[in-house]
C-alpha cells in the first residue's frame, strides 16, 4: 500500500516513537499521584516532553504547555475555555469541523457572536474581510494555520497583526503545519498554538494539546482529579493543571516526546523542504493532464495537501480505484471542511486529497501520478 | 528543639513547578529530594509533590528561587516526626 493520507494521521512513525511508548506502558506509574518512583517516572518523563513542546512551539513556559487527547480536544478546552457568553469571535471559511462545530454551539447554546471570514475560490483567506469583521469589539480570532483540504498555508502573522490591533487573540489550528514547518508562537503572535501529535509531528495517536501565552483567563473545559489540592471544591486555576483533569496519557506522551527528538535530529527545514519537494513533484505531474482540476495556491507557501478532481467522477469513486487497482490510500469526501467545499464548489462530490510526509518516497508520488493520468484517460 | 530534627519543605501549586524547581536545584548541585506534601498541610494544599531540603541549604534554595524566578508555593518547616532508619538523604 501506498500511504497518501498524511494530513489524516502519519503511518510510518520513528522506531524510537513505539520503543519509548512500550517502556512507558511497561513502567510508568500515574503522572502527578504520589512520588513513588514509578510516578515520578511519568512525571518527569512528562514534564520533559513538555519543555521539549514548549521549545519546540516558542512557547515561554514549559507549565503552560497542555496535553490533550488530540487537536479537537485542544481547540474545544481553547474554544470553550476563553470564550464567554455573548462574546464575539471569528472564524474562516477553512476551518475544519473540530473549530466550527465548537463554535456553533457557543452560538446556539450561549449567544456567541460569530462571524466567518470567507474564502475566494483558490480557497485563500480574504484578509480585507478579516479586518473588516476584527471592527466590532472581538475577543477571539480562531484560524487554522493551514487549510487540511487544499493545504493553503495562512498568513498567520498577519492575523495576530490585525487580531490584535483590536484587542482579540489568536487561537491556531496548527493540526496541519506542526511538525511539518516551524511554527513559533512568539514569531507570529499566536496566544493559543493548538496541535496533535499524530499528524506532522509522527507520534502516536491520542495524543495533542496546546501552548498558551501567560495570564490567560481559563475556564477548564473538564473538571476533576489532578493530584494535588485534593481537598479545593474547584479546579486549580494553575497551569497546566486547570486543563489537565484525569490521568494523562502517559505513553501516548513518551511517544510524543520520543517524535519531537526525532524531528529535532532531523531539523524541522529539512523536513519542510523534503515535503514542499514531494508536493511539487505531486502537482507538477497532474496539473496539465486533461480533465483533472487541482485545488489551492500553488503560488505560494503550502502544507503538503493536494486535493483534485478527476473530471465529473465522484472523489469516492476515485478514491475507490485508487485503493483497489493501484493499492494507494488516500482520503476522499469532505475532509470535515464543509465551508472550504462550499468555497471551492466541491460540495456535491467532494474531492480527492492526496498528502504527503517526510517518509514519503518519490517512488510513490510517481505511482499516485500515474494512476491519475490513468484513471483520467479512463474517463 | 535540634535543627537536625526539623525538616524543610518547599511547596508546590502542582508536580510541574516542583520537577523545575528540582531541576533548577540538581543544576546547582544542592539536594533536593521529592517527598509527598505533608498531610498536617491538608485544606491549603493536600496531595501532590513537596521538595525536602537541608536546613544548611535552606539559603541556597531560596536564592536559587530568586534567581530564577521559580515559581513556588511556599517554604515550611515541621518537625520531623520519624527517623528513618537509613543515613542517605538524596
Amino acid at each position: 500500500m501506498i500511504y497518501l493520507d498524511n494530513a489524516a494521521t502519519t503511518v510510518r512513525k520513528p522506531d524510537t516513537v513505539a520503543e519509548a511508548m512500550v517502556k512507558a506502558l511497561q513502567g510508568w506509574g500515574n503522572s502527578s499521584r504520589g512520588v513513588h518512583d514509578t510516578s515520578l517516572q511519568a512525571a518527569r518523563g512528562i514534564y520533559s516532553a513538555r519543555c521539549k513542546a514548549a521549545a519546540f512551539f516558542g512557547c515561554r513556559r514549559p507549565d503552560h504547555v497542555a496535553f490533550a487527547s488530540n487537536i479537537t480536544e485542544s481547540l474545544n478546552v481553547a474554544i470553550s475555555g476563553l470564550l464567554r457568553p455573548g462574546d464575539r469571535a471569528i472564524t474562516t471559511a477553512l476551518e475544519h469541523n473540530s473549530v466550527l462545530r465548537p463554535l456553533y454551539r457557543l452560538q446556539d447554546e450561549q449567544r456567541l457572536d460569530l462571524a466567518i471570514v470567507p474564502a475566494d475560490s483558490q480557497g485563500c483567506l480574504d484578509y480585507k474581510s478579516l479586518e473588516e469583521a476584527l471592527r466590532q469589539e472581538t475577543k477571539a480570532v480562531i484560524c487554522t494555520h493551514a487549510s487540511n483540504l487544499t493545504g493553503n498555508v495562512v498568513d498567520l502573522r498577519r492575523v495576530s497583526e490585525l487580531a490584535h490591533k483590536s484587542g482579540a487573540l489568536l487561537i491556531a489550528d496548527c493540526a496541519q503545519t506542526a511538525g511539518t514547518r516551524p511554527v513559533d508562537m512568539e514569531d507570529l503572535g499566536i496566544d493559543v498554538l493548538c496541535f496533535t501529535g499524530h499528524k506532522g509531528l509522527l507520534g502516536p495517536q491520542g495524543t495533542g494539546g496546546l501552548c498558551a501565552r501567560e495570564g490567560l483567563n481559563w475556564r477548564p473545559f473538564k473538571v476533576g482529579g489532578t493530584g494535588v489540592q485534593s481537598y479545593s471544591r474547584t479546579q486549580p486555576q494553575l497551569m497546566p493543571t486547570v486543563l489537565e483533569a484525569g490521568t494523562l496519557n502517559g505513553p501516548g506522551i513518551a511517544g510524543l516526546s520520543a517524535a519531537l527528538d526525532y524531528i529535532s535530529s532531523v531539523g524541522l527545514d529539512k523536513i519542510a523542504q523534503r515535503e514542499s519537494e514531494l508536493t511539487q513533484r505531486f502537482y507538477s505531474g497532474v496539473r496539465d493532464i486533461q480533465g483533472v482540476t487541482v485545488y489551492g495556491d500553488f503560488s505560494r507557501e503550502r502544507a503538503a495537501v493536494v486535493a483534485l478532481n478527476i473530471a465529473d467522477l465522484d472523489s469516492g469513486a476515485v478514491a475507490d480505484v485508487l485503493a483497489e487497482d493501484y493499492g494507494i490510500a488516500v482520503r476522499a469526501g469532505a475532509h470535515c471542511a464543509p465551508l472550504m467545499h462550499k468555497a471551492l464548489g466541491t460540495q456535491e462530490r467532494g474531492a480527492v486529497r492526496f498528502s504527503f510526509s517526510w517518509f514519503t518516497e518519490d517512488a510513490e508520488i510517481d505511482a499516485a501520478v500515474l494512476a491519475v493520468r490513468e484513471i483520467a484517460e479512463r474517463t | 528543639m535540634d535543627e537536625a530534627e526539623i525538616n524543610y519543605y518547599v511547596l508546590f501549586d502542582n508536580y510541574t513547578q516542583g520537577l523545575a524547581l528540582q531541576e533548577l536545584l540538581q543544576s546547582e548541585a544542592i539536594l533536593a529530594r521529592i517527598t509527598p506534601t505533608p498531610h498536617v498541610l491538608q485544606g491549603e494544599l493536600s496531595c501532590g509533590m513537596a521538595l525536602l531540603v537541608l536546613p544548611r541549604d535552606l539559603e541556597a534554595v531560596r536564592a536559587c528561587i530568586d534567581r530564577h524566578g521559580a515559581a513556588i508555593h511556599e517554604i515550611v518547616s515541621l518537625p520531623c516526626q520519624i527517623r528513618p532508619r537509613r543515613d542517605r538523604f538524596c
